[in-house]
């Protein structure tokens, strides 16, 4: 029995790496090559695609923009959702009972209805074309959630703690910063984990807010380079790979704590 | 010192509420707003139409309709799919001795990429290398339209959105059934339940929570995909795949040019959102309170 | 380990933050009296080398005749996308310098919201050849730079109908022995390519322009006014049908750019599609020869005509804050020097005096339709309704709706996009 569902699981592992396989060894290939046969190693291994598509990418300056928006994005999220987040669930009034319900609620909204508008308030405010505002928009869009795992993860600690600290003389910050943040790294982990994963491979806001094209992510650069490549296939598939070979590094690297942060994220929030 | 709790609520909360109000909320307000113009998205100049869009949504916009009707198709058999095989994916893991990372990392390796990325790769697959299959290998199954075909396409859709998403569910399912305590597993055992019977009365009940969960967010994202449709078949042939998030987006941005309208619509998928939501919050709330 | 992991990671993210904070924009040591920025937005991918080598000799150019130091920045999204990007930003002030519009599309809808410079009294206007510039003009000002004016019409491979003895069709039967004739000289007649919904339109763009130009001339009137019907144009269908028959398979698999490859390498004889499609066939096979012919629609080939359009062109926001060189930009284009090579390159017609090339050999056979007075220009037609016949052509491709269903279907959608207006 053991053994009949491991071949199956092989069978399905196989389906998922297919996609990624075909890309990667016809990546290698010329246009003529991929023609006359599309599943076969190439004859040679070679990088002229990926030159090729390194340099149209501008790739070490879009994956730098990349970081820099994630990171912003993340200080952003997690600083503000903590605070607001144990608050919320610590003081039980109906305000904070509103407040949370509206970042909840706010889960819902379907991108698509604000793009437009959201782009208005981007311009009027200076966030737009910029990577450091890309960092504010993605808090604002990514704060609701957060608040709502936040606040989860706040009611598993016990109050004690807390108290403690406020008879020792601790304000309200003090006990937020001293005491409960570095109690929520877990959480924090998760949710820098989910929101980084999110942002990375986020495509239609950052189309929509950067312009220049020196400020691109390795997206927009990828997507980009697809009208200029046409139908040249290798070509294209080269710079697929090339942008999926950072999460892939850091998903080899950091296995364990991503799987689990998103698990942790999904049930305990 | 007890100050009013609201104000410290208002502290604490405010850096969040800012940007919150400002990117999120200011907008929604915004587009509702536009919802009640004829605005074209380009012109200066619109008018007031009142809940004229939304009359013309539900009477007249056929399109639409057709849209919502196979979105919620999409949905209805997205979310069982992932599901079913993120379910059975997890327990098949589980199973297994030495190849369970192994396995969990390649099921999992989707959802790390971008779904306009795997959707482009797939679109490689099925424009190109099944026809191989069909071509130099005589295998007659592949050699018909996959992303071209009123049908096949629906399938093709839903195989992309079950790779890009199964590996996220199992994962919650793996971290589930290693919950179920093992004692309960051998106490059914010692009263002669069978691997299946102990499934269902035993393994079942217990990750209840991360089922909730997971059809949770799979409603949720099936709901609003645009994505992999975009890169795979971009709504078409036709109108045949288009989902609501697409119709929204031609409206708006497409040749139509109705971007008043297109919010209207946006409006309406809001709120069809928050009513399937509540609704199955409120079916879950109460299948966990008679456990 | 995870411990470090977290670590690992924000010394990274760190070190991305103080990288990005840091570092300044890279300055010019150049000796310039003042630098403009300019943001231009176009809308095809494939020439971005070819336009950002232009820009650096404009840069040049502008450094030594006026001392300012031109950064222009070129955004190229992808045609799918442009319309969105631009109009977020036009509603938003945050319009492009200059930008790329459908002549005959979309120049009307801008210049009605006031987007576009007036660019009647610019140099480059002089230059403009007579027919072009009324392609690019709103009540008797012109409002764009032309770059695609083209005479179109289906391509096709002369070789593969020079060996069958063929010459293009003028009717409909006609069309059907070419068919037959390819046919049984083992050939494949039409290449489908109809994975994006603008390349089955541009069937719909020719028979309709033939069938309308040809017998009834007042219908796009008529259809605004609601009085009109596509039955009156049914038999724009005939020659559709005949295409969709004997084209290759797997259309609906094959973009437009795969298109003009399979198309480049003989995959079939003809191809309904514009000579902007020439570089990218070209770029596959340099050495087929391509010709254009008109299409058919029925027996009457005074409904046989070629499409006469400007595509793509260039417009100035009205206002931008840097009119001087946006200006300066627009009238380079057009340019005394440059532009011949530019255009030539891109494989574009000649739109004006400056451009000294010879036309290319296919746009010679579309030239001699024109001589004869079988051309028209471009329909207009509300951009709902072109792009519902993209999609009801793929439908009907597909067999999911019949030639009833089509009428119907647009007939309707006509009518709604008149009441939208």
């Amino acid at each position: 029995m053991r053994r009949l569902i491991l071949v199956l699981l092989v069978l399905v592992a196989l389906f998922w790496l297919f996609p990624l396989l075909m890309a990667l060894l016809n990546s290698f290939k010329t246009r003529a090559e991929l023609f006359t046969n599309i599943i076969a190693f190439p004859d040679a291994w070679n990088l002229d695609n990926y030159v090729r598509s390194f340099k149209r990418m501008n790739y070490v300056r879009s994956l730098i923009n990349t970081i820099i928006i994630a990171a912003g994005g993340i200080s952003g999220i997690i600083l503000f959702s903590a605070m607001a987040g144990w608050v919320l669930c610590r003081v039980k009034t109906r305000l904070s009972l509103f407040l949370f319900s509206a970042f909840v609620f706010s889960m819902l909204i379907p991108f698509h209805a604000i793009m437009i508008p959201l782009y208005q308030v981007a311009r009027l405010l200076r966030l737009s074309n910029s990577l450091g505002g890309m960092g504010v928009i993605y808090s604002g869009l990514g704060v609701g959630m957060a608040v709502f795992m936040y606040h989860g993860f706040v009611k598993t600690i016990p109050l004690e703690l807390e108290d403690a600290a406020s008879i020792d003389g601790c304000s309200g910050a003090g006990v937020f910063f001293r005491v409960v943040f570095p109690l929520l790294l877990p959480i924090t982990a998760t949710i820098s984990i989910m929101n980084v994963l999110w942002m990375w491979n986020d495509f239609l806001l950052p189309l929509i807010m950067l312009r220049n094209s020196r400020k691109y992510t390795l997206l927009l650069s990828t997507n980009m380079l697809f009208g200029q490549y046409g139908s040249d296939w290798p070509a294209i598939l080269s710079a697929l790979i090339l942008t999926v070979i950072p999460v892939l590094l850091i998903y080899a690297v950091l296995q364990k704590q991503i799987i689990k942060g998103i698990v942790d994220g999904a049930l305990k929030g | 010192m007890k100050t009013n709790p609201n104000i410290r609520v208002l502290l604490f909360a405010a850096p969040a509420l800012l940007v919150f109000i400002a990117i999120k909320l200011v907008p929604v307000i915004l587009g509702m707003g536009y919802s009640l113009t004829n605005w074209n998205g380009i012109d200066p100049s619109w008018r007031y139409v009142g809940i004229d869009n939304f009359v013309e949504i539900f009477t007249r916009d056929a399109h639409f309709w057709t849209a919502m009707v196979f979105t919620i198709r999409y949905s209805l058999f997205v979310v069982i799919l992932l599901n079913v095989l993120a379910l059975g994916l997890a327990l098949a893991i589980e199973s297994q001795r030495r190849t369970r990372g192994l396995f969990r990392t390649i099921f999992y390796l989707p959802n790390m990429i971008s779904m306009i990325i795997g959707g482009y790769m797939w679109n490689f697959i099925f424009t190109q290398v099944v026809y191989h299959f069909s071509d130099n290998w005589g295998w007659m199954f592949f050699d018909q339209s996959w992303i071209g075909d009123p049908t096949r396409s629906f399938y093709a859709i839903l195989t992309v959105a079950v790779w890009g998403g199964a590996g996220y569910l199992m994962v919650i399912y793996i971290a589930a059934l290693q919950s179920v305590p093992q004692v309960l597993q051998e106490a059914a055992t010692i009263d002669g339940a069978g691997s299946i019977r102990r499934f269902f009365s035993v393994t079942l009940p217990m990750i209840k929570q991360a089922f909730t969960i997971c059809l949770f967010i799979s409603l949720n994202n099936a709901f609003q995909v645009f994505d992999v449709v975009f890169a795979l078949t971009g709504g078409g042939p036709g109108r045949s795949t288009q989902v609501v998030a697409i119709n929204i987006y031609e409206e708006a941005f497409a040749r139509s040019n109705r971007f008043g309208y297109a919010t209207a619509k946006s409006t309406v998928l809001f709120a069809v959102l928050l009513a399937v939501t509540a609704v199955q919050l409120w079916i879950m709330k109460r299948r966990e309170e008679e456990l | 380990m995870k411990k470090t992991a977290i670590v690992a990671v924000m010394v990274i993210l760190l070190a991305a933050v103080a990288y990005g904070g840091g570092r300044t924009e890279a300055s010019q040591a150049a000796p310039a009296d003042r630098n403009v920025t300019l943001n231009v937005m176009m809308s095809f991918p494939r020439f971005t080398e070819q336009m950002e080598a232009y820009f650096d000799q404009f840069r040049e150019k502008m450094l030594a005749e006026r001392g300012i130091d031109v950064t222009i920045v070129l955004e190229m999204p992808s045609s799918e996308q442009y319309n969105n990007i631009l109009q977020t930003r036009l509603s938003s002030n945050d319009a492009p310098d200059l930008f790329t519009l459908h002549a005959s599309a979309d120049l009307p809808t801008y210049q009605k919201a006031g987007y576009l410079a007036d660019l009647s009294d610019q140099p480059l206007a002089a230059t403009l050849y007579p027919n072009v510039r009324e392609t690019v003009s709103i009540d008797g000002k012109v409002y764009a730079v032309p770059f695609e004016s083209t005479v179109w019409g289906y391509l096709y491979n002369k070789d593969i109908f020079e060996a069958a003895g063929l010459e293009p069709a003028d009717t409909l039967d006609e069309m059907k022995r070419v068919v037959e004739v390819l046919k049984a000289n083992g050939h494949t007649p039409f290449l489908l390519a109809f994975q994006e919904q603008w390349v089955p339109q541009l069937m719909t763009a020719l028979a309709l322009g033939g069938k309308v130009s040809g017998h009834v001339p007042d219908w796009v009137e008529r259809m605004y006014a609601n009085n009109g019907s596509y039955r009156e144009v049914e038999d724009v269908l005939d020659i559709i049908e005949l295409i969709m028959a004997n084209g290759t398979p797997r259309a609906m698999e094959t973009g437009s750019e795969q298109g003009a490859a399979n198309f480049a390498n003989g995959r079939a004889a003809m191809f309904v599609q514009g000579t902007w499609s020439a570089e990218s066939i070209l770029s596959v096979n340099p050495n087929i020869r391509i010709g254009v012919g008109a299409l058919p629609v029925n027996n009457d080939p005074s409904c046989t005509m070629v499409n006469l359009a400007t595509t793509t062109s260039l417009a100035v926001y009205s206002r931008t804050p840097e009119r001087e060189m946006a200006l300066a930009l627009a009238n380079y284009i057009l340019d005394q020097e440059a532009s011949s090579a530019l255009y030539e390159s891109l494989k574009f017609n000649p739109v004006a005096t400056v451009h000294q090339f010879d036309q290319f050999p296919w746009a010679e056979d579309a030239s001699a339709y024109v001589a004869a007075g079988r051309a028209y220009r471009d329909l207009v037609l509300p951009p709902a309704v072109t792009d519902e016949q993209g999609k009801l052509l793929q439908s009907l491709y597909v067999n999911q709706i019949d030639r009833e269903d089509f009428i119907r279907i647009m007939d309707q959608t006509f009518a709604a996009a008149n009441s939208a207006r």
